[in-house]
């Protein structure tokens, strides 16, 4: 288990990289990172909706309204172009964060 | 799943009700209805589920500070206080009623025994043995010999209350405590009462003195106030001894002039009569020595206590009117 301090710089990332496969709602990001994760990472719910509300206030993400079978209406996200480019800054920052920590790495 | 709902009411119940608001709550409730069902599904126990859910919910005020709101409650901080510190307020606050009440008691008494010896040399009672400048002087040392502890006294109180100086600012009483105090509160408001309509009656009886003494002299008339100022004197202690006491509750419960609002009042209201009464004892003071008005001048308190009152009472309503 990752705890939540580690990787919170990438926690937008983590959904915006959910989303390039096209639009998606609340539970089923959460659940698609649990399982990619290999369960090694849970996103709480505060975390994975406090990051939609500063992502869509950047402009990175938009929300709408979709009908789902038996009349209930659930809120889906979908990424925008400055999404993207957001989403590749973030790549090559890790990039060299990893690079970075990699050399204060060592086996003991 | 009720588990679940009144979990998430719980966390919202302290932030504003926005739409914005609503609609999170919303979609952090059909989230966790989900992930319940799913592990229902996965043949996990109510209990069980119920746990998981709560478990990964995370932490609130991480939505609230993305949302850059703050809960509605605790907008200052405000430090809570213990056992002993209310306790020790109450004792403080009691002994340093004792004092202040003993130290105007003294004041009033040193006034009265300088009227009494001028009076005395004037009737002759001192034998002519001293000149009349020697007699002033003598009551006024007596005075000063009365007001000089009495301002120790008015010293070591307010060191006494220096301690508990914050509770004139915003603090939280916890709920043991609250009860604690208002019981207080209740055994003692009969005490309170009785000490109130004594101190009254006291103030309404004692001009008679005066009334009595003009009846037979002008000399008598003066060393009739001497005797109002005693009974004032003690009257003033009861307001003084038993006003604290109560105050050290009002304070705590943060009830009647102690409520938030009325603090503000009190500022300027305080700061008016620091500055009436003084003068209003000055006045009495210069027009009884200096000009022998001692049989009238005792009317500059009650007619500065009903306009100090008018004030009071014009200031409140102009202040209410204005907030409304």
């Amino acid at each position: 288990m990752i705890s939540s301090d580690v990787i919170r710089g990438y926690n937008d990332t983590l959904i915006l990289y959910m989303l390039m496969d096209g639009e998606s709602y609340g539970y089923e990001i959460s659940k698609k990172i649990r399982t990619l994760s290999e369960e090694k990472y849970i996103m709480k719910e505060t975390t994975l909706y406090s990051a939609f509300t500063r992502l869509e206030k950047n402009g990175y993400i938009v929300s709408f309204y979709k009908e789902e079978t038996f009349g209930k209406r659930r809120t889906y996200y979908r990424i925008t172009p400055a999404g993207l480019a957001y989403y590749r800054e973030k790549c090559e920052e890790w990039q060299v964060t990893q690079e970075v920590v990699n050399k204060f790495i060592k086996e003991l | 799943m009720d588990t679940i709902i009144s979990y998430l009411n719980n966390m919202f119940a302290t932030l504003p009700k926005s739409d914005q608001m609503l609609k999170l709550k919303q979609d952090l409730l059909a989230s966790m209805e989900e992930k319940y069902y799913e592990l229902k599904m996965d043949g996990k126990s109510e209990n069980e589920a119920v746990g998981i859910v709560i478990s990964e919910f995370g932490n609130i005020d991480e939505l609230t500070s993305e949302l850059g709101i703050m809960p509605e409650v605790e907008e200052e901080w405000s430090p809570m206080l213990a056992d002993d510190e209310v306790e020790g307020f109450m004792a403080a606050k009691r002994k340093s009623g004792l004092w202040i009440g003993i130290g105007v008691a003294l004041v009033l008494t040193g006034v009265a025994l300088l009227i009494f010896i001028t009076t005395s040399f004037e009737i002759g009672m001192l034998g002519g043995r001293f000149s009349e400048d020697a007699a002033n002087m003598f009551g006024l040392i007596a005075m000063l010999l009365f007001i000089v502890p009495a301002i120790a006294m008015f010293i070591y109180s307010g060191m006494k209350l220096e301690k508990y100086k914050y509770l004139k600012s915003e603090f939280t009483l916890p709920y043991h405590l609250k009860a604690y105090v208002q019981q207080k509160q209740e055994a003692f408001a009969s005490t309170y009462t009785l000490s109130l309509i004594m101190g009254v009656c006291l103030c309404v009886v004692s001009p008679a003195a005066i009334f009595v003494g003009s009846a037979f002299s002008e000399a008598a008339a003066s060393l009739g106030v001497v005797v109002l100022l005693e009974i004032v004197a003690v009257a003033v202690f009861l307001f003084v001894y038993y006003g604290n006491i109560k105050d050290s509750f009002s304070i705590l419960l943060q009830t009647g002039d102690y409520s938030k609002a009325k603090k503000e009042e009190d500022r300027v209201i305080g700061g008016v009569a620091a500055i009436i009464w003084p003068l209003a004892t000055c006045i009495f003071l210069i027009s009884g020595l200096v000009f022998q008005q001692w049989h009238i001048n005792w009317i500059v308190f009650p007619i500065t206590a009903i306009l100090f009152g008018m004030f009071s009472g014009a200031y409140n309503i102009f202040k209410s009117k204005g907030r409304s």
